[in-house]
C-alpha cells in the first residue's frame, strides 16, 4: 500500500536513505517481526522496529516486571511491578507509533512452542537470556526457514550475529547450548547497544539495504573498548543445521 | 613456539596478562590444541566460549601456530 501524507513525512528522515526509500518503507510497513523477550535487549529492539515503522511486532515474554529490571528495562516503571512485561511493552509501543500493529503474547518459548510462535514471522530477534531458550528458538526457526537475529550480552560485553542456516551459521554451530544460565551483571548501556544492533541488523534485512552480519560475528568488548567483526564458519558437526 | 593470548574482557583477571595490559606471552611446547594450552596456564576452558584468531573464528581444538594472538571470549547469554 503506498505511504500516506502522514507516514511520507513521518518516516523521510529514513526513506532519504540510499536503497531504502518509499518501496522500503512499505516492505517495512508489510513485515511481522516476532520479538523473543523484553527484557534488555529486547526494550531497544522493539522500540527501534516500532519507531522505524515495522508492520506488526510480536512482543513474547512469560517473565513479569521486577525492580532488578528497572535498570536497563526503559519500557517499565516503577508502578509495573510484578505485571506482565509483554502487555505494558506493548502499550507503550503503541504510543510512539500507531501505524504498527503490537501483539503481546505471555508465554515461555521452549522445543514445544517455539514454532508456534514464531509462525509467519519474517524475522525472529532473539533477546532472550539464557542458553536453553535461545537454542529452542534456534531450532524453530530453522524449522520454519525464518532468519534470525542474535544477541547475548553479560558486564560490558556484547555478541551479535544474523542467522539464515543453510546461507550461514546457525546458533548452535557456535554457542554451546548446555551451559547453565547465569543471571550476569549488566548495565543498561550494554543491553541498549545491543539491542539497538538487532533493531539495525532487522531493518537492513527487510528494507534490503546496507549489509547484515550474515556469517560474521559482532563482539563488543566495551570495557576496553573494542568492537570486532570476525568471520565464522559453519560447524559441520552442528547438531542443529547440519545437512541443511 | 610462541603465542599471545590476549583477552580485554572477564577473562583477564585468569590470564594475568604480561606483554600489556590485556596480553600475556606463552611458550608452548609441542602441538597441542588451545583447550590443553588455556588449561596449563590457569584458564579453565570452562570460562572460555570461543576465540578469535586474525578476524576468524577458532574452536578450543584449533592448534596454534607459532606468533597467533588469540583473543580470549567468554561465555555470554544474557539479555
Amino acid at each position: 500500500m503506498p505511504l500516506s501524507t502522514d507516514q511520507s513525512e513521518r518516516y523521510s528522515r529514513q526513506t532519504e536513505l540510499q536503497g531504502w526509500g518509499a518501496l522500503g518503507q512499505e516492505r517495512l510497513l508489510g513485515s511481522r517481526v516476532f520479538v523473543a523477550g523484553a527484557g534488555g535487549l529486547g526494550c531497544p529492539a522493539a522500540v527501534y522496529l516500532t519507531v522505524a515503522g515495522v508492520g506488526e511486532i510480536v512482543v513474547c515474554d512469560g517473565d513479569v516486571i521486577e525492580r532488578s529490571n528497572l535498570n536497563r528495562q526503559f519500557l517499565y516503571t516503577r508502578d509495573d511491578l510484578t505485571k506482565p512485561k509483554a502487555p505494558i511493552a506493548a502499550a507503550q509501543l503503541r504510543r510512539l507509533n500507531p501505524d504498527v500493529k503490537v501483539t503481546p503474547v505471555i508465554a515461555e518459548i521452549d522445543r514445544s512452542s517455539a514454532q508456534e510462535l514464531i509462525e509467519g514471522a519474517d524475522l525472529v530477534l532473539d533477546c532472550l537470556d539464557n542458553p536453553e531458550t535461545r537454542i529452542a528458538l534456534n531450532r524453530a526457526a530453522i524449522a520454519r526457514g525464518i532468519p534470525m537475529v542474535y544477541a547475548a550480552v553479560a558486564e560490558y560485553t556484547g555478541y551479535l550475529s544474523f542467522l539464515n542456516p543453510p546461507a550461514t551459521p546457525c546458533l548452535e554451530c557456535f554457542v554451546d547450548g548446555t551451559r547453565p544460565a547465569v543471571d550476569p551483571p549488566v548495565p543498561g548501556c550494554t543491553a541498549g547497544i545491543l539491542g539497538t544492533l538487532e533493531a539495525m541488523e532487522a531493518l537492513k534485512f527487510l528494507t534490503g539495504t546496507g549489509e547484515t552480519l550474515a556469517g560474521k560475528l559482532l563482539i563488543m568488548e566495551g570495557a576496553v573498548p573494542e568492537f570486532d567483526v570476525i568471520e565464522m564458519e559453519k560447524d559441520p558437526g552442528c547438531p542443529a543445521c547440519r545437512g541443511l | 613456539m610462541i603465542i599471545y593470548l590476549r583477552s580485554g574482557g572477564k577473562l583477564k583477571d585468569r590470564l594475568k596478562p604480561d606483554v600489556d595490559q590485556y596480553t600475556r606471552r606463552i611458550e608452548v611446547e609441542g602441538d597441542k590444541p588451545l583447550r590443553d594450552i588455556l588449561n596449563e596456564v590457569g584458564v579453565p576452558d570452562s570460562l572460555v566460549a570461543f576465540a578469535f584468531i586474525n578476524g576468524k573464528l577458532e574452536r578450543l581444538e584449533y592448534r596454534p601456530v607459532d606468533g597467533d594472538v588469540i583473543t580470549l571470549q567468554p561465555p555470554v547469554s544474557g539479555g
